[in-house]
């Protein structure tokens, strides 16, 4: 019997034939050459993670699939654990503004929901089928975080099931808590490596009562990012994106929202200021796309932290290494990317970012890479200083190594 | 012990370690003070290597150490058991760097919470988290408890605004997590350490976010003739998606101590309780909230509603609130402060369940409260020198977290387990959930040595029904 095979067998007899599906492609093809693990519920997910750990098999887990590029590669995982099954609001109260959902819930399908009953979801990451799981999981912001504030700050509560199956809660419902360690904030950002986050209790945001979506061009590059910076700052911006493309002129795309005179007077003084017109709200889903599709097959993209003040000095780095970017000037952040078309160098590339995070006192995170250039190259950036805490972190929340594993920082 | 003070005071200098009993007394609790502990020494280092100097010499003399910062804390989380090393870093009060293009700053951990946002003001922005003893207490006790605040309400609490710590962890090695730009090279450790009421390490230097000054500030005071009409417009304004600064509830029983005392605001004695309304943002918008607010209020049944003419008025306001603990020292020799958290739809039930509780005890229970956040703080004055006024206290202080929970919140919302809570943590949290909590104490501190006998459960099952076992009979009685 092969591994695999015997990895099918061992977890059917362990969890039912009914809970383990066999792979859907023959071995050697990825993911979908797997077992595929789906629990319905938060008790069968801590059943089928026990039952990996016991075995001492490795899990692949996933939720939407729409950022597995992030993170350093994983060693041969023996099954697919898919938190698809994990769908559903649980609980919305509209008179408290806070959910409780299900981590395989589709960021679209909860946002619909929340939306119909006056309240906004904080979460805007990119990607068709991204899951409330996986983007806290990946800590995926999207242009309108400038508005919301980073994942981290929407969760109020998870379940999460820890590497050897223990089902734990952390925090709760209720939107300020300082009852025990702030775990969620741990888990959050954590490529589901010390624990599969079952469920979350989120913290809603009003629906603004009027919203906005502005474009301007601008003359150069740093003058898209001193005009996105003043943007950001307007008191009712909830997104403000500079597009930086390898070639062609720079774009300035901003969002306004909130009380309807003080949206209104901060478009016609930006309008004033630096000629912003309003345009259809797909401008914005342009900016995601922009940040979220993966790039030709060989290319790279990264995620970036830059002080908004340096942001151009290294922005310039990076363009002149042949990348493109998107920035986000009020939240330090943007993403490069290295189209293999434009014929720069992956060696290049890496250089100029790591480069780039140096002149903006940041760093970065690799989002999509070849598996031939990740080698030798920490996805996180320099981990060295952390990378002790990492693994004692993983080695007490996962201790046989069944989750995600190599995926965290220093390979973890 | 003595060896490890001369190993101190060789580093440290001899005016940097304290040990005798009449020195350490100051030093036995925080502001809570029911729970007291004398620690063996009390170092005041200067800087991150003092610190580490400190940590390295408990290490070797297998002494626990607890960081401290004004000891203003209300859940005995800076106090050190089992004679254990305070390190107090009221030396360490520098602004290493304030950055005002990049709004962030880098602050030791003595620095005191207003201060900093005294040295932004001039650059137009402020440090958001402003807990009542902002006046006092210190980033690095913030950063440890996580502190809250009114404004907590739209700014967030301290979480919200540490971009990066530097750290000496338990092993006495040195680690900076994040920075200005909120960059994590993996883990949010960040966000695991802040909140950690100092059993991770002890945080030598925090990189803080500075938030632009709202560009107009409107304040209002609603007169109610009970709590529980003001609560429901608490209610009614977070149900209908406003998001006001600052929603702050006091109590009759807190205005009349107040009226009474030199934080006297002009509020009306004869009151239920008032609602203090803070919203800020672009001039522009905030007219239509102020009557927003107008309307809810009287349609909860206020009796009328103030809106402050100018900065003094505010002041005046605010005054009510922000003296309201000093206030209540002249009702009783002491207060316990007690701190849990409700959704924000069920504080009309609840707060009357609070007040029923402390009325069925015979105990002056009053409630001034973060009421947007659902941040409840029944304060309970008592004699501790009256037999069996303690034990009731603590009864009732029990039986309002029961409740609490029953209504879906937690046992504190922004001051922390420390030994106050530690008992009940299993009221809400399973044995897996604490052992998950565990787990992070472990990987940073293995062997316990770092503010040992905080947060976690110590006499479970008897402390549910035994106020003794919780310690309570150690309370020296004045």
């Amino acid at each position: 019997m092969t591994a695999a095979a015997q990895a099918l067998s061992g977890l059917r007899d362990a969890l039912g034939a009914d809970a383990v599906q066999g792979p859907e492609a023959p071995p050697g093809s990825g993911a979908a050459s797997l077992p595929r693990l789906e629990p319905r519920d938060a008790p069968a997910l801590a059943r089928a993670v026990a039952a990996l750990h016991a075995q001492g098999l490795a899990a692949l887990v996933r939720g939407g699939g729409t950022r597995q590029g992030l993170g350093n590669p994983l060693r041969p995982c023996a099954a697919l654990l898919s938190t698809l099954g994990l769908a559903g609001v649980h609980e919305f109260e509209p008179g408290e503004g806070v959910c409780r959902v299900g981590a395989g819930t589709p960021l679209a399908a909860l946002r619909a929901r929340v939306n119909a009953g006056g309240w906004e979801l904080p979460l805007d990451a990119p990607g068709r089928g991204s899951t409330v799981g996986g983007a806290l999981a990946a800590a995926a912001i999207g242009p309108r975080a400038l508005g919301f504030g980073a994942p981290r700050d929407q969760v109020l509560g998870l379940d999460v099931v820890l590497g050897d199956g223990v089902l734990a809660k952390c925090g709760g419902r209720v939107v300020k808590n300082v009852t025990g360690y702030d775990l969620a904030k741990l888990y959050t950002g954590s490529l589901g490596t010390l624990g599969v986050i079952a469920a979350a209790w989120l913290r809603l945001r009003p629906l603004p009562e009027r919203s906005l979506v502005l474009e301007a061009g601008a003359p150069d590059a740093a003058g898209a990012c001193a005009r996105g910076l003043a943007a950001a700052r307007r008191a009712t911006a909830r997104a403000a994106a500079v597009v930086l493309p390898a070639q062609g002129p720079a774009r300035l795309v901003v969002e306004l929202a909130g009380a309807e005179p003080a949206v209104l007077r901060d478009a016609e003084e930006l309008a004033d200021e630096a000629a912003f017109a309003a345009v259809d709200v797909a401008a914005l889903d342009r900016v995601r796309r922009l940040q979220g599709d993966a790039p030709s097959a060989g290319g790279l993209r990264f995620r970036l932290w830059l002080l908004p003040s340096r942001m151009a000095q290294a922005a310039a780095r990076i363009v002149a290494a042949g990348g493109s970017l998107l920035l986000y000037p009020g939240l330090a952040q943007g993403f490069a990317r290295f189209e293999p078309a434009a014929g720069a160098a992956p060696d290049a590339a890496f250089a100029a970012i790591a480069e780039a995070a140096r002149l903006g006192a940041g760093g970065h995170w690799v989002e999509e890479a070849p598996a031939a250039v990740r080698a030798g190259r920490d996805a996180f950036g320099d981990a060295a200083a952390t990378a002790s805490l990492a693994r004692a972190l993983k080695a007490r929340f996962d201790p046989a190594g069944v989750l995600n594993p190599g995926r965290a920082a220093g390979g973890a | 012990m003595s060896r490890l003070v001369a190993e101190l005071r060789s580093v440290l200098g001899p005016e940097g370690c304290l040990s005798r009993p009449e020195e350490l007394f100051a030093y036995e609790c925080d502001g809570l003070t029911l729970h007291t502990a004398r620690p063996s020494a009390v170092a005041f280092p200067r800087g991150r290597d003092e610190v580490q100097a400190v940590v390295r010499a408990c290490r070797a003399h297998g002494v626990p150490f607890v960081a401290r910062g004004a000891g203003t804390g209300l859940s005995g989380g800076a106090i050190a058991l089992d004679g254990g090393v305070v390190i107090e870093c009221s030396r360490m009060n520098r602004i290493l760097a304030l950055d005002p293009a990049d709004r962030f700053a880098v602050v030791e951990p003595g620095v005191v919470n207003q201060e900093l946002s005294r040295v932004a003001l001039p650059y137009g922005l402020f440090y958001a988290p402003d807990p009542s003893s902002q006046l006092v207490c210190t980033i690095g006790g913030n950063v440890a408890e996580n502190s809250g605040g009114p404004h907590t309400l739209k700014y967030g609490a301290t979480t919200n605004h540490v971009l990066g710590l530097e750290l000496v962890l338990p092993d006495a090695s040195v680690v900076a997590l994040g920075g200005p730009t909120g960059f994590a090279a993996g883990y949010d450790l960040v966000g695991a350490v802040v909140g950690g009421e100092g059993t991770l390490g002890v945080v030598t230097s925090a990189t803080l976010r500075l938030s632009p000054l709202p560009e107009q500030v409107e304040t209002l005071l609603a007169i109610f003739p009970d709590v529980v009409s003001a609560c429901r417009t608490v209610s009614g304004i977070i149900e209908r998606g406003l998001v006001p600064a600052a929603l702050e509830i006091v109590d009759q029983r807190t205005i009349r101590a107040v009226e009474a005392s030199v934080y006297a605001a002009g509020l009306p004695t004869d009151a239920g309780a008032v609602l203090l309304v803070e919203l800020d943002g672009p001039a522009i918008a905030l007219p239509p909230q102020v009557a927003r607010i107008r309307e809810l209020a009287a349609a909860a049944g206020a009796l009328r509603v103030e809106v402050a003419r100018d900065a003094a008025e505010r002041q005046r306001f605010w005054r009510a609130r922000k003296g309201a603990f000093g206030a209540m020292g002249r009702l009783a020799p002491d207060l316990y402060v007690h701190d849990a958290v409700v959704p924000r739809s069920r504080l009309p039930e609840v707060i009357e369940r609070v007040c029923a509780i402390g009325d069925r005890h015979g105990l002056v229970l009053s409630n001034v409260f973060h009421a947007g956040d659902g941040n409840l703080h029944p304060n309970i004055s008592f004699d501790r020198r009256d037999p069996g006024e303690l034990e009731r206290v603590m009864a009732a202080g029990e039986e309002i977290l029961r409740a609490c929970i029953e209504a879906g919140g937690a046992i504190s919302g922004e001051h922390g387990i420390g030994t106050e809570k530690r008992d009940f943590m299993g009221l809400l949290f399973s044995d897996d959930d604490l052992a998950a909590m565990r787990r992070l104490r472990a990987a940073f501190d293995p062997d316990g040595v770092c503010n040992p006998g905080k947060i976690f459960p110590t006499t479970r099952f008897c402390a549910e029904s035994n106020p003794k076992a919780r310690g309570y009979d150690r309370v020296p009685f004045a």
